[in-house]
């Protein structure tokens, strides 16, 4: 099954692709990984009254893995963090007409966004009150 | 050398003996005979109307091949069984038979063939343990390896620097040279992991031959299972970027 045209353009130019200094404000890591194939995502969100005003995203993967959290970042971005809660992997596996054999890389771009959405509140619990 | 039997011999009552007890039991599931409705007691075989049966699908492969579920097997035994049972449902055996044989013995053929090459490999022989002990591979959950994967992601990095240089130039060599040396010690770690997953296979025979239903044999049998799960899932990452920098760097 050949890859959609929206998952070689994602893959050919990956949006948001890079990092943030993981201790900087405001700044929420998800690293998840895949055991079955060994697939490595790192999702980042820099959030600013609990708005994400930017995500990015390194994958080390196939074509879809990289497709799909290229996509997440940039659904991601614009929201806040209830708004990001809310998508799921179904999401991009219809935007990205995901062939069933791949549909957990969808997953795992999912499983990226919750852990980088729950370091960004973990973090900001730890701070003191008048420092947000 | 074994002599091919023709699978209709094995109804004898003399059968070969190479079917250990224990393996009978494992074997026999009490069930009919798809062809004269009489109990199965033979292993592969309806012993009264020499019929041959279906390889149950809740068969697991280690019951399919006559082993015990058991982490260190010795690789001649278990391809001498493999030769065995498929001379035993070669579909060339079958072909005057009826076509509800020559199915059957074409899917257990199949069956076999699949059982074989995943006990063969001791990785994914574990891996298939692990499934069967566990429900389902998830059913662990490891925390992520949070420093393997920035190492990863870090050597990616390097390996696409590497890609956009000019091979022959100063910096080319330099990328070069890390790159190898970084193979070499990820190549390290992968055996390292290797031998500390014998162990823990060692652990697991060790404890399943002792066959103790106490809570601490249960405490460290979910032990093996888990640090496995983990050891299995942190070399496919390894195995992946090592395959990746050999690919590259060659």
């Amino acid at each position: 099954m050949a890859y959609s045209d929206k998952v070689v353009d994602h893959f050919n130019n990956p949006r948001n692709m890079g990092s943030f200094k993981k201790d900087e404000e405001g700044v929420g890591t998800g690293m998840v990984g895949a055991p079955e194939c060994g697939d490595v995502m790192k999702l980042q969100i820099k959030v600013q009254n609990d708005t994400i005003v930017d995500a990015k995203f390194k994958t080390f993967g196939c074509g879809s893995a990289i497709a799909s959290s290229s996509l997440a970042t940039e659904w991601l971005k614009g929201k806040t963090i209830n708004e990001a809660q809310k998508i799921k992997n179904t999401d991009i596996v219809q935007e990205l007409n995901l062939p069933p054999v791949k549909i957990h890389c969808s997953v795992l771009a999912e499983d990226a966004i919750k852990a980088a959405l729950a370091d960004y509140q973990k973090k900001t619990d730890e701070q003191p009150a008048d420092t947000k | 050398m074994v002599r091919a039997p023709c699978p209709f011999l094995l109804m004898d009552n003399d059968q070969p003996s190479t079917h250990s007890d224990r393996r009978r039991q494992l074997q026999m599931a009490r069930s009919m005979c798809w062809h004269c409705q009489s109990e199965v007691t033979g292993e592969y075989f309806c012993e009264r109307c020499v019929k041959v049966q279906p390889v149950s699908k809740e068969t697991d492969y280690f019951t399919c091949l006559g082993f015990p579920r058991r982490l260190t097997l010795d690789p001649k035994k278990l391809e001498a069984k493999f030769y065995e049972l498929s001379r035993t449902f070669h579909p060339d055996f079958y072909q005057t038979k009826s076509t509800d044989e020559q199915a059957i013995s074409l899917s257990n053929a199949a069956v076999l063939n699949t059982a074989y090459r995943t006990l063969r490999d001791p990785i994914q022989r574990a891996e298939y343990l692990l499934a069967l002990e566990t429900g389902s591979v998830k059913d662990i959950r490891t925390s992520p390896p949070a420093d393997l994967f920035e190492e990863i992601l870090e050597l990616q990095d390097t390996l696409e620097e590497y890609r956009a240089s000019d091979r022959g130039s100063d910096q080319g060599h330099r990328l070069h040279t890390t790159l190898q040396t970084e193979q070499e010690a990820l190549e390290r770690r992968k055996v390292e992991m290797e031998s500390q997953l014998r162990r823990l296979f060692a652990d697991w025979d060790k404890l399943q031959d002792a066959g103790a239903a106490t809570s601490s044999a249960k405490a460290e049998r979910d032990r093996i299972l888990k640090q496995m799960r983990e050891l299995l899932s942190h070399r496919t990452y390894i195995n992946n970027i090592v395959n990746d920098l050999a690919a590259t760097i060659a």
